[in-house]
């Protein structure tokens, strides 16, 4: 007992915290694993919805009625067709919802998304289904949808025969103004991924094989002709697509190896030139670490220069409390009325790290400024929180939630 | 001023998310261990982390005591003591490391007992100047105790009670029941004449409210009008209707046109360049030339906190206003620098 490093009460039990304090927690009925979609809808009749895709079969969505933020309150909860598919991803404009589905392997259905009217958020009503099966396709991992107009997917396709069996998804880009009648309108691969293709395949990651496909494909109202992509072992892209048929290159930063793959997120600072790139740590017990966020100068798109990482703890703190440690999703500026957006402030999410918050007020110096972790939940399969996604709201209410079962954690920040 | 506050800030409030931290100081048998103690038997106060010279030095009741090393000791409610280990900036940088990888409690605030003989300045220049710690800690409160007893002799003696005095933000006055209320009288005189702007407290058994210690700093940058104040101190009108201390002279400055940063920049300069041992505390707000908001500054000695802008104009008042707490500076050595830099164009009113 008498050693230092005990010093807290309850040790993980009880959370941490920096400038964000727990306002709310709901379990989601005993299905707290979520994926990482989370959306936030203002219903008509005034109320805040929030969507949650979950990470893995039984559950599809989960809403949540947050007006109260200390009060959160189950609206409806709906399952998958079967366990072998999983939704993971949503994103919510108005009234309609776009929600991903990934089989676990090729040739299931259903893969692709679905659009969903939610203006009775108790009665979500299917629109259509846009269907992307195939013999070598497991569907759809993530949606980028904020527009209305187009949905921005990482997905396979039923004519696409990958050269590597990991790298099975890509980017596609659906046209959903008709929402009854999704199109394909322009894709883009990793050259050398499909078969057939002019260029070779690309080499494998040496120590953690991730695969070439897309994870998140971003596009912004304010600069509607790029999208940044996390493309996980194969870097991070910016795409011309001013020509939604022929998306184009302009800027590609590929640091892996020397370090792990898997980048994830690109997130765009528009104003200020910069790029916001998340890894994810997709290994236990710091197997794969380091896992970073990285702060890249974008002032030239052909020549994109890491400037900084975000700062983290220390590895060895966190990497022996079970489960990962690294970085993951993070708040994305979404526009829409219930979205904080923010070219100095971000909020990301490390698995049993929680859920952080950091100011990039100097890019070359980010400084953190709050977090969160949670005690570790009832029953929970890692031993520790594993924080996976996070929204934040106009009114900077933050919403982090769990991968496995500590579900929804509402916070308040006071930086 | 409410749509201001409804609308969260895209960027980080500069001061808010800093961790408070006190300084209790004060001569040998002042009683800082007593109050120190009495405060950690508080409900409110039960994720404070102490720094104190020896851990058998605050003398809590083992049945108070939940786990201990040789360098910390947890409490029952949750707070944190801890020894005062090679320097202040390494121990304070390590309490936070600790939390951070959650080792330690999630303090929100740090008491720092100063010995009896401590010069305080360093450790307010500690906390004002090293870029680490701010980042993480601002300064709320230098509270002196000041023992009734042996107060009256000792300030006449040794300088650094009355340095102590000089720099304090709170006095609170121990053992007043041991003496007479004419002793009483003048020592309180004594202690305004030294500094004017402490508001003074008794405290029996280190029983005092919690309210007086606490939340005497700055700590956001949308700060209102009732929290300057209190962080600058009521008595903005020293320089007239009362004695002065023969050592320590106390006086505010006001100017009432914008000035160029530079030029107040410059008059810090020389003044700190040639008296800043002398200058012991400089406290204010600086209307400055193109700027929203006054600029914040606070210095001990010769050292200064980065300066900070803060929002917005607390209430009418568009004055700058300076507190000097010095060591044999008059006040019209101040305000003729000031002038003959010509920060202000005119000399203070």
């Amino acid at each position: 007992m008498a050693v230092e490093g005990s010093l807290r009460p309850g040790g993980q039990a009880t959370p941490l915290a920096l400038n964000m304090k727990l306002l709310g927690h709901h379990e989601l009925a005993g299905f707290g694993g979520i994926g990482e979609g989370i959306n936030l809808q203002k219903a008509k009749d005034g109320r805040r919805i929030l969507w949650l895709a979950h990470e893995s079969a039984p559950k599809n969505f989960t809403a949540v009625d947050v007006t109260d933020p200390r009060n959160p309150r189950m609206v409806v909860q709906t399952d998958l067709p079967h366990a072998d598919v999983r939704s993971n991803s949503l994103d919510v404009v108005g009234d309609i919802m776009a929600v991903a589905y990934q089989t676990k392997k090729w040739g299931l259905k259903p893969a692709g998304f679905d659009l969903f009217d939610i203006s009775k958020p108790e009665q979500p009503k299917r629109i259509s289904h846009f269907d992307t099966s195939g013999p070598c396709s497991r569907g759809a991992h993530c949606v980028f949808f904020v527009d209305g107009e187009y949905v921005h997917l990482t997905s396979g396709a039923p004519d696409f025969e990958p050269t590597h069996p990991k790298d099975d998804q890509f980017y596609r880009i659906i046209d959903v103004r008709n929402p009854s009648k999704p199109a394909e309108v322009g894709r883009w691969w990793y050259p050398g991924t499909r078969k057939g293709d002019a260029a070779p395949p690309p080499p494998r990651h040496p120590r953690f094989d991730g695969g070439y496909r897309p994870h998140n494909t971003n596009v912004y109202p304010q600069r509607p002709d790029r999208a940044y992509i996390g493309y996980i072992d194969g870097g991070a892209w910016i795409l011309d697509i001013s020509d939604k048929s022929k998306p184009k290159p302009v800027g590609h930063l590929q640091y892996s190896p020397p370090y792990n793959g898997f980048t994830h997120t690109v997130l765009p600072l528009i104003e200020r030139n910069l790029l916001v790139i998340s890894d994810e740590c997709v290994k236990d017990n710091g197997e794969d670490w380091p896992k970073l966020t990285w702060i890249v100068d974008a002032r030239v798109e052909s020549n994109l220069v890491p400037v900084a990482t975000l700062p983290l703890p220390p590895a060895e703190a966190f990497i022996k409390r079970g489960g990962r440690y690294g970085s993951h999703n993070m708040h994305e500026n979404q526009p829409g009325p219930c979205s904080f957006r923010s070219e100095n402030l971000i909020f990301a999410t490390f698995f049993n790290g929680g859920v952080r918050a950091f100011d990039l007020a100097n890019p070359l110096q980010p400084k953190e400024v709050g977090y969160f972790v949670p005690g570790t939940p009832k029953l929970a399969p890692k031993g520790s929180a594993q924080i996976n996604d996070v929204w934040v709201d106009e009114n900077r209410i933050v919403y982090a939630v769990d991968r496995f079962g500590g579900g929804l954690y509402t916070l308040e920040t006071t930086f | 001023m409410a749509t201001a506050e409804a609308t969260p800030s895209t960027t980080r409030d500069a001061l808010a998310g800093l961790i408070p931290v006190s300084i209790v100081t004060g001569f040998l048998g002042s009683g800082k261990t007593t109050l120190i103690n009495r405060l950690l038997r508080r409900p409110e106060m039960n994720r404070v982390a102490v720094i104190v010279n020896e851990l058998g030095e605050i003398g809590v009741d083992n049945d108070l005591v939940q786990v201990s090393s040789e360098q910390m000791m947890l409490l029952n409610n949750g707070c944190l003591c801890c020894v005062l280990r090679g320097d202040l900036q390494e121990t304070l940088r390590e309490l936070f490391i600790k939390r951070r990888n959650g080792e330690v409690i999630d303090f929100d605030r740090v008491v720092i007992e100063t010995t009896g003989l401590a010069d305080p300045a360093p450790v307010m220049q500690t906390l004002i100047t090293d870029a680490l710690l701010l980042d993480q800690y601002r300064l709320d409160c230098v509270v002196t105790l000041v023992d009734a007893v042996n107060a009256p002799g000792q300030l006449k003696q040794f300088s650094e009670p009355v340095k102590q005095v000089a720099l304090a933000d709170r006095l609170v006055v121990t053992k007043s029941d041991l003496v007479g209320e004419k002793q009483m009288g003048a020592l309180t005189g004594r202690l305004h004449d030294i500094n004017p702007h402490a508001p003074v407290r008794l405290a029996l058994n280190g029983d005092i409210e919690l309210s007086f210690l606490v939340g005497v700093g700055l700590a956001r940058v949308n700060a209102r009008l009732e929290e300057v104040e209190r962080w600058l101190g009521a008595e903005e009108d020293s320089d007239h209707g009362h004695r002065h201390d023969e050592t320590v002279q106390t006086f505010v400055l006001r100017f009432e046109r914008p000035m160029p940063w530079a030029a107040f920049t410059q008059c810090l300069e020389v003044l700190t360049a040639l008296r800043g041992p002398d200058l012991l505390r400089v406290k204010g707000l600086v209307n400055v030339e193109g700027k929203a908001g006054p600029m914040v500054v606070q210095g001990v000695q010769h050292l200064f906190h980065p300066p900070l802008e803060l929002a917005a104009w607390p209430g009418e008042d568009r004055c700058t206003r300076l507190v000097f707490i010095t060591r044999g500076i008059p006040r019209h050595t101040v305000s003729d620098l000031f002038a003959a830099i010509g920060a202000v164009g005119a000399s203070a009113s």
